[in-house]
Parts: structure tokens; sequence; C-alpha cells
């Protein structure tokens, strides 16, 4: 979807860096986003605290609470996928390999 | 701060869909589903995976899929089936977890207070499933007939109508709703789409959903 995406928009975003916490992935505010994103699924509140405020201080208030907003509806879909056996039908099989390759998350549990 | 309405409702409402009788569980079931799901998502030292802290299976399954759902396999699901648990039970589970943790991973996220359960309301399960039931290629879960006529995603918890209806309520609020989502450009004015399906993939990668 992030290649999908951001090919229509006019900025191809760099898929790899989804794998690596130091880059922006091409997108704007993309660093904020990643650190927000993993504070949110650490346990640290001061990094939490820290990563809020950076978003905040570069995109506003109203752009952290929609970020919030969809960590919060990822919580929710990976959850129903991995609690489901959720699988990928078959059609774009090819397409998938390549960005599991490339994000080396073949081994995961949850690839079925 | 100021939360849209749209989500600060979706968020009260799925609570209150926890509090209340399900298909299968009565309400006071779910909320003790619902709190273990909480308690979990928010421990600062969880028990490893490979732990059932509750000697309640459904306790179990909600703990795991709150705190480990990338751990969760096949053979895990079976082995709970025979045990002695109802698939539906299962999806009911999945619906009452999955209709906990946003509200409360969003209010963290976010800096605004962490929500409570509601009490729950009398009353018998609903008894309220799909009309029929088929098993599924693309889930472990049975699925509302006929299956694999759409993602596996979508068609995870539509064995039990409540739970499905929640399930996309809640995602139309936090993220887009179906019919938004086959717009590769649509925004709400704050995120762009790409910076949308960032956070979305790099949750995913962290919480080790390969789907």
């Amino acid at each position: 979807m992030l290649s999908w995406s951001s090919n229509k928009s006019g900025s191809p975003a760099d898929i790899d860096a989804i794998a690596e916490s130091e880059r922006d992935a091409g997108v704007p505010h993309g660093a904020e986003l990643i650190a927000f994103t993993d504070a949110v699924a650490g346990v640290a509140e001061e990094a939490l605290v820290k990563a809020r405020q950076a978003l905040v201080a570069c995109a506003g208030e109203t752009f952290m609470i929609d970020a919030a907003a969809v960590v919060a509806n990822f919580e929710m879909m990976t959850r129903v996928a991995d609690g489901t056996g959720a699988r990928f039908s078959e059609e774009g099989a090819d397409h998938r390999a390549a960005i599991s390759e490339k994000l080396h998350i073949s081994g995961f549990t949850s690839a079925r | 701060m100021i939360v849209r309405d749209d989500l600060v409702e979706a968020h009260r409402l799925s609570l209150a869909h926890v509090a209340s009788p399900g298909a299968r569980l009565t309400a006071a079931r779910r909320v003790q589903i619902a709190k273990v799901a909480h308690d979990a998502y928010l421990a600062v030292e969880p028990s490893p995976p490979w732990v059932r802290p509750f000697d309640d299976p459904a306790l179990d399954v909600a703990y795991r899929l709150a705190r480990h759902a990338g751990t969760i396999t096949e053979q895990w699901y079976e082995q709970i089936i025979t045990e002695g648990m109802h698939p539906l039970d299962w999806v009911e589970i999945v619906g009452v977890v999955i209709a906990t943790i946003p509200p409360v991973a969003f209010a963290r996220a976010a800096g605004v207070t962490v929500p409570g359960l509601p009490a729950p309301i009398a009353g018998e399960p609903t008894g309220r499933e799909a009309t029929e039931l088929a098993p599924a290629k693309l889930n472990w879960v049975p699925v509302a007939a006929p299956a694999d006529k759409v993602a596996s995603v979508v068609q995870a918890l539509s064995a039990l109508p409540d739970e499905w209806d929640n399930l996309w309520r809640l995602a139309g609020a936090q993220y887009m709703s179906d019919r938004q989502m086959d717009d590769p450009l649509w925004n709400r004015g704050t995120l762009s789409r790409p910076q949308m399906e960032l956070v979305a993939a790099r949750l995913s990668l962290i919480r080790e959903c390969f789907f």
C-alpha cells in the first residue's frame, strides 16, 4: 500500500526504510512518524513522550492525533490477521514475495 | 487536545460493544476477556508468549492475542479448539480483544487518559451468527458463506456480524473506509496516504505481522 500510494502521489517511497528506524522513507516527516510508531509499540513512556512532542513540533497536534489513530488501527488489524490466521490469496503472490524478501519478514511466525 | 468527534464516538461505541452481550458470550465474560487484553497490552513486563497465565483458555487466548499476536500459530489454534473451545468462541474473543485495544492504544499514543472498561450489561448472549458458515482457505476460523470471495482480513470476523460491524466502524474512523481505500491519494488533510501507509507498515513490521 505504501508503494502503491506513494507511486500514485508522484514521490515513490523508499520501502527498505520500513525496516530501518534511522531513515524517513522519502516521506515528509517520515523519520518522526517512524520514531512515534516505534515508541507507541514500545513500553518506555519517556521515549513515547519525546517522540510525540517531536511529531507535534514538526507537523502539529492534529497530525499527531491522526497518526495515533492509524497506529491504533494497525494494532487492531495485525491482531485480526494473526488471530484468525489470515493468509494472502495466490493473486499477487510474486509481488508480495519480493516485498517479503526486501523486508526480511519471511521468517516471521505469522508468515503463512 | 481536540480529538475528532467520529474517532471519539467509534472508540466509545467499541467499548460499549465490549460490555454488551455477544453472540455466544455474556457481557460479564466479554468484559473479563477485555480486562485481560487491556492489561496485557499495557504491561511493562509481560509473560512470555508460551506461558498461559490464566488456566482459562479464553483468557489465555485474549492474553496472547493482546500481547504476542505475531506468535500465534495454526497449531496453537487447533490445540485450543481440541481442548474444547468452540471456533466461534475463538472468533468472539478476537472480536472483543480487537474492540478493546484500539481505544487504549490510541489514548496512550496521543497522551490522553486511557479509558477504562464499562460495566457489563445484563442479558443472555444474542446468538447472532452468520446465516451460513463455511470453512475458509484464507483463514483458520470459520467465516460467513461463501468463503474466500473477499480478502482474508475482510472475511475474518464475518461469522459474527456484530464483531465484524464494530471492526469496520473502527477502521473507518481510525484509518479509512474500504471505499476510501481504493483511492491512493485519499486523506483527511493531515497525514497523506503514503504517511498513513508508512505508519501501518512500520507497526506491522514491529508486531511481526507478516500479513
